[in-house]
């Protein structure tokens, strides 16, 4: 399969994804693009790393293939397998050969939550040697210098034994993301679901509060998804209130006692 | 009023209808009257009775008119209303007769009924999960809240009424809860308590005030009349805080116009008060209802005006020069000032209470700081202290002006280039700590030597003897630290309550993993044999033999139920260094697990450490392994508090012991500490790290699972030699712990 050839062109992001750069992220990116870095995205749920992704995607044109990681992931669902088609057996690429293949970009997203001998298979791929070895079928696929890796995972979730281990961490450029702060984060809201800058204010002014109550009985405070879900529907003509309830603390927890204080806290606010 | 027995019902009764009689009422009239008593419930049956037969006495004219008000009363008011209001008509009528009770008992309005009627009080405890909730996220504080009966804050908790009770209805009572987190939350943050953070601006107007920082506690004695001044200022900073609120929670702000007209004809009216009294008062109604009930002084005309204007976008500082003005203007007027009940939801400011506060916060830091200080200095090899002192007193040198020390514990020590450097990378030493040599004329520094060996505790006799490892000569000192068990003081705050307050949600979804964890079967897939096919592994290999290729053989699944059999005994730093967060956290960290353990049902026992020297190394119980969760261990966690050092070896070496003599098939000794193990003898840098290693080793070799979570600032290099490279968690925000512990137990015993 050749880059830029059909197959890729399904992978490829035609439209300009909404990308308001908080720092020099883009700059970086750019770079371990042009010097064949894999990159290593951290940051809270929600603050933009994916749309980052497909961002950088477009700007760059390269076909990018996600993969959400679990903790079922074997390394055959990265790399491929033989399956039993008709009495035959057919190859399948996985979504890392594919990448490589195509020479687009491979996210791996929440990679923390795949096993640790899944992750070791991008380690070839993730150095100098920008190789992969497909052990099934005894290739070993050379990665063009398009291709790049990038992986994510939330630091928040992240606990004592499903850390990332060394070995991995230090094949990658790392690039930390947060909320965006107010300015900005308002600007997001207003563009993304349509409100008046005042209700995009008192959005992110909510979430800010959300922020306050991590590991108080939230394990995350509102992401600004939530946010534009919340914006959306009050564009949609539903009362600011109860979009509130519903797009954001709803999601956030199922306590009860919570969702009342939250639920104080946005009477405040609207 | 008890209930009578029917006996005196029935006397009562028949004494009513003998007077009845007597006014030549006809058996009609008197069934009808006792229909209509009858009609109504007890308790007011009773004392409507008793009320007809006292007024019947007089004249039973009074009875049937009397009962239609009744009646019509009742259409607006609860049976025990009711009740409240038949007896303040007795009480009228013993105190004031028969016409006054009749006037009373004539306004039948609702609205003049409203006083009877008992509001839907909300106590503080009902509110307070939602308020702890609502004040942290407004505030991004780590606020603690309480209960008091004045509203105030003191910066670090805020003080809530005991019970709000204004309002009939909940909801409104609910909301004065919620203004006054809010404004407690903008008098924090809005400098108000601070009094902006610049001591120019107090300087400026008292030459003689007494510090080199502001400070409220010291700043409003300097107005003659104390209370006054808190007062204005108090309706400054209202003014002040009010368009802050109203343009960061509109929300709140609008709801709050529902209630102030209730709040403002709460006030008293101005005439009969002093002229003093008046002009404060006239504020605090201009506050709630923009109007006064009454003239106010020609003075407050103008001031209120002036006030108004300069409320918006000013700060703190600003606010002194009114207070000096309005001050200054209030003196002018005649008569004593007496204080006016406070403003609702604003609530009081209590400069005493503030000023403890920073003054304790200040305290600690100052205490902290020493502690780095003297951990930054570099202490004497082991040996060298047990030589006679004599000889460097002979060597103290005369204070040398040029020259800067460090105070400690009273004490001056020479500061080194090498030591300052040190400090200075650390962000520097406040004053107080650091003198120059020119402060100190007269005295003499001395070395740290002397300064630790002053402090020679004197060996005690006892205790559990236990081996300390000395890495230099490779063996063990025989029975060299003696270890005292003790019971420890039992707290009393209620440490328990209130984190599971703090962390309620949380708490929650604590036992609900952990009960998870409990009986969840795992299913372990692509086992070599088991209870079922794992069909992804068949068909995976299936195809692989197809395509030539050795098929894997894990082809099953395999249901796993182990049960759990796990004892753990918790060492919990009490060392001096722990004073403040790391200490709270550590209770904060213990009720967690306490709760998250008796949902498991796994084994658990609690010890705190610290001590001094060799001899005596303190270890106190807080639970045993067969000790029930109950009463006293909460308060024994209560009870934990900072003491001296930490001297980790002999300690583990202690709970190893215990460990050993309890059945379980997985035992695990989790230690919590902050920073590197040490005494304030020789046992510290790497003295301390080698005997602390090895008596981790020594637990291992007893088939005990060490695992230490220690907090610092940053990840030290000697962790992972001292722990062990995967035995240790390193936590770096000690607010962190709480929550990360619990889950760090889940994960090593999951």
């Amino acid at each position: 399969m050749k880059i830029n050839s059909p197959k890729s062109r399904q992978y490829q992001i035609s439209e300009e994804p909404y990308y308001l750069p908080l720092g020099k992220e883009v700059e970086l990116f750019d770079s371990a693009y042009r010097h064949q870095i894999p990159v290593l995205l951290k940051g809270p749920t929600g603050c933009g790393k994916t749309r980052f992704m497909q961002y950088m995607a477009w700007k760059l044109k390269r076909p990018l293939i996600t993969v959400s990681c679990h903790d079922d992931l074997t390394a055959s669902d990265l790399v491929g397998r033989y399956l039993v088609r008709g009495g035959e057996t057919v190859w399948v690429d996985g979504p890392l050969t594919t990448a490589v293949k195509v020479g687009g970009f491979c996210y791996l997203d929440e990679i923390v939550e795949a096993r640790k001998d899944t992750t070791v298979v991008i380690h070839p791929l993730a150095d100098d040697r920008r190789i992969l070895p497909i052990e099934k079928k005894g290739e070993v696929l050379h990665a063009p210098p398009e291709f790049l890796i990038a992986i994510s995972y939330n630091p928040g979730y992240q606990s004592v034994l499903k850390d990332l281990k060394q070995s991995t961490r230090q094949r990658f450029l790392a690039m930390e993301f947060t909320y965006p702060h107010k300015e900005l984060e308002t600007e997001i809201v207003m563009h993304e679901s349509g409100v008046k800058e005042e209700i995009a204010k008192q959005l992110v002014s909510f979430a800010e509060k959300t922020r306050n109550l991590k590991d108080r009985g939230l394990t995350e405070g509102a992401s600004t998804r939530l946010l534009v879900h919340a914006g959306k529907l009050i564009t949609a003509g539903i009362e600011p209130r109860k979009a509130c309830e519903t797009a954001v603390a709803g999601p956030l927890t199922d306590d009860h006692e919570m969702l009342g204080s939250l639920a104080e806290i946005i009477g405040a606010l609207f | 009023m008890r209930q009578l027995s029917d006996k005196q019902v029935k006397d009562l009764r028949a004494a009513l209808i003998n007077n009845l009689g007597l006014d030549f009422f006809d058996e009609d009239e008197i069934n009808y009257l006792l229909g209509e008593i009858d009609s109504f419930e007890q308790p007011a049956r009773q004392k409507i009775q008793a009320l007809c037969l006292a007024l019947s006495s007089a004249s039973s004219s009074l009875v049937p008119r009397v009962l239609s008000h009744i009646k019509s009363a009742s259409n607006s008011l609860a049976i025990d209303d009711l009740d409240r209001w038949v007896s303040k008509a007795f009480d009228l009528l013993d105190s004031e007769g028969i016409d006054q009770t009749l006037a009373f008992l004539g306004k039948t309005h609702a609205a003049e009924l409203a006083a009877f009627v008992v509001p839907e009080g909300v106590p503080f405890r009902d509110a307070a999960p939602m308020l702890e909730t609502f004040l942290r996220g407004l505030s991004g504080l780590d606020l603690k809240i309480a209960d008091d009966h004045d509203q105030f804050t003191d910066t670090s908790t805020v003080y809530f009424l005991s019970l709000v009770n204004r309002f009939p209805e909940r909801a409104k009572n609910v909301l004065l809860y919620k203004l006054s987190a809010a404004y407690a939350c903008a008098q924090i943050s809005q400098g108000t308590l601070t009094l902006g953070g610049e001591v120019s601006s107090l300087t400026r107007h008292f030459k003689n005030y007494p510090l080199d920082y502001p400070d409220i506690g010291a700043f409003f004695p300097l107005f003659p009349d104390h209370d006054l001044a808190v007062d204005l200022y108090t309706v400054i900073e209202a003014f002040r805080i009010e368009p802050f609120l109203r343009k960061a929670l509109p929300g709140l702000m609008k709801q709050s116009e529902g209630v102030l007209p209730a709040l403002f004809g709460d006030r008293p009216g101005l005439e009969g008060l002093s002229e003093k009294t008046s002009f404060v008062e006239a504020f605090y109604q201009q506050f709630l209802g923009k109007s006064t009930r009454g003239v106010p002084p020609r003075a407050f005309t103008d001031s209120i005006h002036q006030l108004r204007l300069q409320a918006q976008d000013s700060g703190p500082e600003d606010s002194i020069d009114i207070l000096i003005r309005l001050y200054a203007k209030a003196e002018s007027l005649s008569g004593e000032y007496e204080p006016r009940p406070p403003l609702p939801f604003f609530g009081k400011i209590r400069p005493d209470r503030v000023s403890q506060m920073l003054g304790e916060l200040k305290q600690a830091h100052r205490s902290k700081l020493e502690a780095l200080v003297t951990k930054l200095i570099d202490l004497p090899e082991a040996g060298r202290r047990e030589r006679p002192l004599a000889k460097s007193s002979v060597e103290r040198q005369p204070i040398a002006p040029e020259k800067e020390y460090l105070l400690i514990r009273g004490a001056l020590v020479e500061l080194d280039k090498e030591l300052k450097d040190t400090i200075e990378k650390r962000g520097g030493v406040p004053g107080g700590i650091l003198v120059k040599g020119t402060e100190m004329g007269g005295r003499s520094p001395i070395s740290l030597t002397d300064l630790l060996a002053e402090e020679e505790v004197a060996g005690v006799e006892g205790g559990i003897k236990y081996d300390e490892w000395d890495y230099k000569r490779g063996g063990y000192k025989k029975d060299w630290c003696s270890l005292y068990e003790h019971d420890i003081h039992p707290g009393h705050e209620r440490v328990v309550e209130q984190t599971l307050r703090r962390y309620g949600g949380y708490v929650k979804e604590l036992r609900k993993k952990f009960e998870l964890l409990k009986r969840e079967p795992r299913t372990q897939r692509r086992q070599k044999d088991g209870d079922d096919i794992d069909l992804d592994a068949v068909i995976e290999a299936f195809s692989d033999a197809r395509a030539g290729l050795s098929p894997g053989e894990g082809l099953f699944t395999r249901l796993d139920r182990s049960e759990r059999n796990i004892a753990v005994l918790f060492l919990v730093d009490m060392s001096g260094s722990t004073e403040g967060w790391v200490n709270e956290a550590e209770k904060e960290s213990l009720v967690l697990m306490a709760e998250a353990l008796e949902t498991l049902g796994d084994r658990y026992a609690v010890y705190g450490f610290s001590g001094m020297t060799r001899n005596r190394c303190d270890l106190y119980r807080v639970k045993s392994f067969d000790e029930p969760y109950a009463e006293s261990v909460k308060r024994r966690i209560a009870g934990i508090e900072p003491k001296d050092y930490t001297r980790m070896g002999p300690f583990i070496r202690h709970a190893t012991k215990v460990l050993a003599s309890v059945e379980a098939r997985t035992k695990l000794l989790i230690t919590l500490s902050d920073g590197r193990p040490e005494d304030w003898d020789a046992y510290k840098g790497d003295y301390g790290i080698e005997d602390t290693r090895k008596a981790l080793l020594e637990a291992r070799e007893q088939g005990i699972h060490p695992f230490c979570i220690t907090i610092d600032k940053e990840a030290q290099s000697y962790l992972p030699h001292m722990y062990g490279e995967v035995n240790y968690i390193f936590i770096d925000d000690v607010r962190k712990l709480p929550n990360r512990i619990t889950e760090i137990y889940r994960r090593l015993t999951s």
